[in-house]
Formats: C-alpha cells, structure tokens, sequence
C-alpha cells in the first residue's frame, strides 16, 4: 500500500513527546496552529476558553505532523479529533467539551486540577 | 460526506436516537459538520463518554471523510429544558 508522504519526524519521537507532555504539564493543549496563529476555528475557540480561567497551559502545535499526533493521541484520549485538552493527563475534551463545560459553569473546576 | 449519511451513521450506533446534523455557521465548508443528539442511552454518562460513543458510531469516516464535528447530546429531560445557550468569549485577535 504506497503510505502518503509522512512528516520527516518518525512516529515514534512523537509518541514519546505525547506521552512527556502529558507527564510534565498540568494542562496541556493539542491544536492546530499556535497560541498567536491558531489555524482552526475549534482550536481558537478552545485555546480562548481554557485561557479564560487559566493562564498557564502547555500548548502543542499538531500540524508539524497531524497524521502521527492524531495515532498518538488516540490511545490517550479515544478520538483522533483536533483540539484536546488534557488536565493532569486526562482527557477533559476537544472544542465543543470545553465549550459545553462553559456553558454549565463546570469549566473552571474541570480546569483546576485536583492534587 | 453529506448530512443525510452522518445521521443515519450516528443513529445506527446510538440507540433511540433522534439525530439533526447541520452545518455550523462558522463554518462554510462540507466536511466541518455539527450534529445535536438526543437519546435516553446518555443518562448518567459525562460528555466526553456521550461523545465518544458518537465518534465510535462514526468509526472510520471521522477525520477521513469528516474533518471535524461539533457535538451536542442530551438525553430527552434536559433537551426539553434547553434554554438559550450563552455566548463564548472568543476575544478576536486583532
């Protein structure tokens, strides 16, 4: 089966950078694009809801190689949608999560985490 | 991926489920969908398992044929009392 042309970084190396930063970040954001550029509307949308309580989250940009970070999510989260947010390593939501969360005022404490 | 086939994929994977799959506004292009989703089978589950059984109902078809898909789900009692969902605070960069 002739494979589409892959990102030069092999999967592996993203598998391990997944796992590390889920590790090592509290709240940890999976988008399309960055904190200045977001390149997705649900990416944006979601980056501005979790910025609305918090300042510090961990933001990864997923287009330097969509189609491993999305293999590599997967087994983290059970979807390979873009945006994901994670606290403490769990999978709290991509953007229509965060945005119902908001809407119950449930955001905030889903965003705290817990020691 | 039109309309029409994303509903009949989500009601064959979500019992008793009453399907409507739109486009979001914000969204002009076809394969970014939204779909609200009221089944009694959500009682008592959170959001992320509610969407993930939606996602599983889609299998394969979501991110190949359907980029991305905003989710709604209710179990009947709270669509019934669904009132105006408030404004998001998307501060538009400059």
């Amino acid at each position: 089966m002739h494979r589409p042309p892959e990102p030069d970084r092999p999967y592996e190396e993203v598998e391990a950078e997944v796992a590390t930063v889920l590790d090592e970040h509290e709240v940890v954001l999976f988008m399309k694009g960055n904190e200045l550029m977001p390149q997705c509307g649900y990416s944006r949308k979601a980056l501005a809801l979790i910025k609305h309580y918090r300042d510090e989250v961990e933001v990864v940009d997923v287009l330097e190689a969509l189609p491993h970070y999305r293999k590599a999510l997967k087994p983290h989260s059970g979807r390979e949608t873009i945006p994901q947010a994670f606290v403490n390593g769990k999978f709290i939501g991509g953007g229509d999560i965060l945005e119902q969360l908001h809407e119950r005022d449930e955001l905030a404490d889903t965003l705290t985490p817990t020691p | 991926m039109d309309k029409a086939e994303v509903q009949s994929l989500i009601e064959a994977g979500i019992g008793q489920a009453e399907v409507s799959v739109y486009s979001p506004r914000h969204h002009d292009d076809e394969d970014h969908l939204g779909a609200i989703v009221v089944s009694p089978i959500f009682e008592d589950k959170s959001l992320v398992t509610r969407h993930q059984l939606v996602h599983d109902a889609l299998g394969e078809y979501l991110t190949r044929d359907i980029h991305a898909i905003e989710l709604r789900t209710y179990t009947p009692a709270e669509y019934a009392e669904e009132d105006q969902i408030p404004s998001v605070p998307t501060d538009e960069q400059p």
